[in-house]
């Protein structure tokens, strides 16, 4: 039973984990078999964190992965809250049309939404600006402009996926006892409190879960960039997993990409395990 | 409605309903704008889509884009090759994961909970960290710019080993048992007892990896190199872009991607509960 997938998972998820990790230390094209790899110790950290040109690349990439990744987080948690809210009441008719139209942003592939977005925020045909314009708002140089690119990509991406965590703060919302709100409510407790002491309080599993999600989806951004800014302008969205393919299969420095890999690897791992002992801190805490 | 819902409503009924309402119209409005100006532009005239101001409504739509995408990329090809990635690897997710998610949930053996967190935590691993030892594997294989480099390393995944056991876990023991009595093998009960008791988490794991599958990007780019034969839709979207730079081509950029969005949204549309309820279930459960 357990055969074809521990096998599956095993050749092709966990063995080139493992492979990952070994050429890390290891002077190696791509180009080339895996029997030809010479070992080099810690080299290519040395070098993607070095002087060079591979360093500065790198570490460009790391930072705007890092900005990207908070980016992406500090909006997507607040807004699946609030949206989740709006889907959740029951005062205002519409809450499932509205799930609807939230979640079927999430079916739409990354490279659609890369396209029309980029036409999107077109400067001068583009209705953003446009629409900016109505409110008295001047033009926006959005991916045109080495302080705008990343963060506009980071809109893009909120656009596609808040909808998926819309429906997890619902889950979330649902398993909260409809008991407490009317106790809170006869000891005279308004809707803010409520929302402070009781919402917010019991949804903090459901939110941990949705940001190790974020994280590790923001992480992968790729089309984008790939598409449309190519990583620029001068290196503002050079983010990680373009700049891993781009050194590790396009310029085939199998070692130096499967370096940068290692890092993004213990990257998620540090993040992960300090949300998980920050909600638990929290947890003891009360 | 919660004690404290009815209370409020009671002070200021009409304020907060509006207040609700005008939040969920604009939440709803700035989901669908996106999507909405695609299939719009998509049935522009070149002229309306560099016109600036843009132009809102398309004055008199045509399908002329459409036609044009057929002219630069093979349409049939690529939608049939998206159909055939999506719907193999799909139908390999559903027989690996049914069997390790069952048997997960209904045997005990030795090493259990190690093996399923092993697995699990393959679900956290970004592609970008295999990507490169993959590629190489594949390569060697024989089997890059092939379909089948493309699907092979999906056939299993964590996602689908968890889901399953999460609703396998519910079904009955008795219900096994008694299958067990009368002779029936261990994969005639899983496919013929189990299954069906849980056929919304089956359908709702079909729909995910098949929407996941024909939208994925980054690794066909990879296997295929260059192979445009073997191109899925949404690598023949990238090359609506290339073809030719600028706003001249916008119309088809949107008319190439109203096809590429159709089939996963359509899915969605009329099986969205599958999704959500699944979403919502492995978020409670897990």
């Amino acid at each position: 039973m357990l055969a074809p997938a521990v096998t599956l998972i095993g050749v092709f998820v966990l063995l080139p984990m493992l492979l990952t990790v070994w050429l890390s230390f290891q002077d190696w094209s791509t180009q080339t078999p895996f029997s030809d790899a010479g070992f080099i110790g810690l080299g290519n950290f040395r070098e993607i964190f070095g002087p060079t040109s591979v360093g500065r690349d790198f570490k460009t990439a790391l930072l705007n992965t890092a900005i990207y990744t908070t980016l992406s987080v500090i909006l997507i948690l607040p807004l699946s809250v609030v949206f989740g809210l709006l889907v959740y009441q029951r005062e205002v008719a519409g809450g499932t049309t509205l799930r609807t139209v939230l979640f079927s942003t999430y079916m739409v592939p990354m490279i659609a939404v890369a396209l029309v977005w980029s036409k999107l925020y077109s400067p001068s045909e583009g209705p953003l600006n446009q629409l900016l314009g109505l409110v008295g708002i001047g033009p926006q140089p959005w991916l045109s402009s080495p302080r705008s690119a990343l963060v506009s990509i980071v809109f893009l991406n909120v656009w596609q996926q808040v909808g998926y965590f819309t429906v997890l703060a619902i889950a979330g919302l649902t398993q909260i006892p409809g008991s407490l709100y009317e106790a809170a409510t006869l000891d005279g407790a308004n809707r803010r409190e409520q929302f402070r002491f009781i919402t917010l309080p019991l949804l903090r599993r459901t939110l941990l879960f949705s940001a190790v999600i974020a994280i590790i989806n923001a992480v992968q951004v790729f089309e984008p960039v790939a598409l449309i800014t190519q990583g620029g302008p001068v290196g503002s969205t050079n983010v990680l997993t373009y700049h891993i393919r781009r050194v590790g299969i396009e310029r085939a420095q199998g070692g130096l990409g499967s370096a940068m890999a290692v890092m993004l690897m213990l990257s998620l791992i540090v993040c992960v395990s300090a949300l998980f002992a920050f909600v638990n801190r929290k947890d003891s805490s009360e | 409605m919660s004690a404290a819902t009815r209370s409020l409503a009671r002070r200021r009924p009409s304020g907060r309903k509006a207040l609700v309402a005008t939040l969920m119209l604009l939440v709803a409005v700035a989901s669908a704008f996106p999507l909405a100006w695609m299939v719009l532009s998509s049935l522009k005239t070149p002229a309306e889509t560099m016109q600036v101001p843009p132009v809102w409504i398309p004055r008199t739509p045509t399908l002329e884009a459409y036609e044009k995408v057929a002219g630069v990329i093979n349409v049939g090809r690529s939608m049939w090759n998206s159909l055939v990635i999506a719907t193999i690897t799909t139908a390999g997710i559903l027989v690996t994961s049914m069997m390790a998610g069952y048997a997960f949930a209904k045997y005990s053996f030795a090493g259990r909970s190690l093996l399923f967190s092993l697995l699990i935590a393959t679900m956290f691993l970004p592609p970008i960290v295999t990507l490169i030892p993959l590629y190489r594997m594949v390569g060697s294989l024989g089997l890059n710019a092939s379909l089948a480099g493309i699907i092979m390393p999906n056939l299993a995944n964590a996602f689908g080993i968890f889901l399953m056991r999460q609703f396998i876990a519910g079904v009955p023991d008795d219900l096994i048992d008694a299958a067990r009595m009368d002779g029936a093998s261990e994969l005639l009960i899983l496919f013929k007892i189990v299954a069906p008791s849980v056929a919304p988490a089956i359908a709702a794991l079909a729909l995910f990896a098949f929407v996941y599958h024909w939208n994925s990007y980054l690794w066909p780019l990879t296997v295929l190199q260059g192979n445009a034969d073997a191109y899925p839709i949404v690598i023949s979207l990238s090359r609506l872009l290339s073809y030719n730079r600028g706003a001249v081509n916008t119309g088809l950029v949107m008319a190439g991607a109203t096809l590429a969005v159709l089939p996963p949204l359509v899915l969605f549309v009329f099986l969205q509960r599958f999704f959500v309820d699944s979403i919502v279930g492995s978020a409670i459960k897990g």
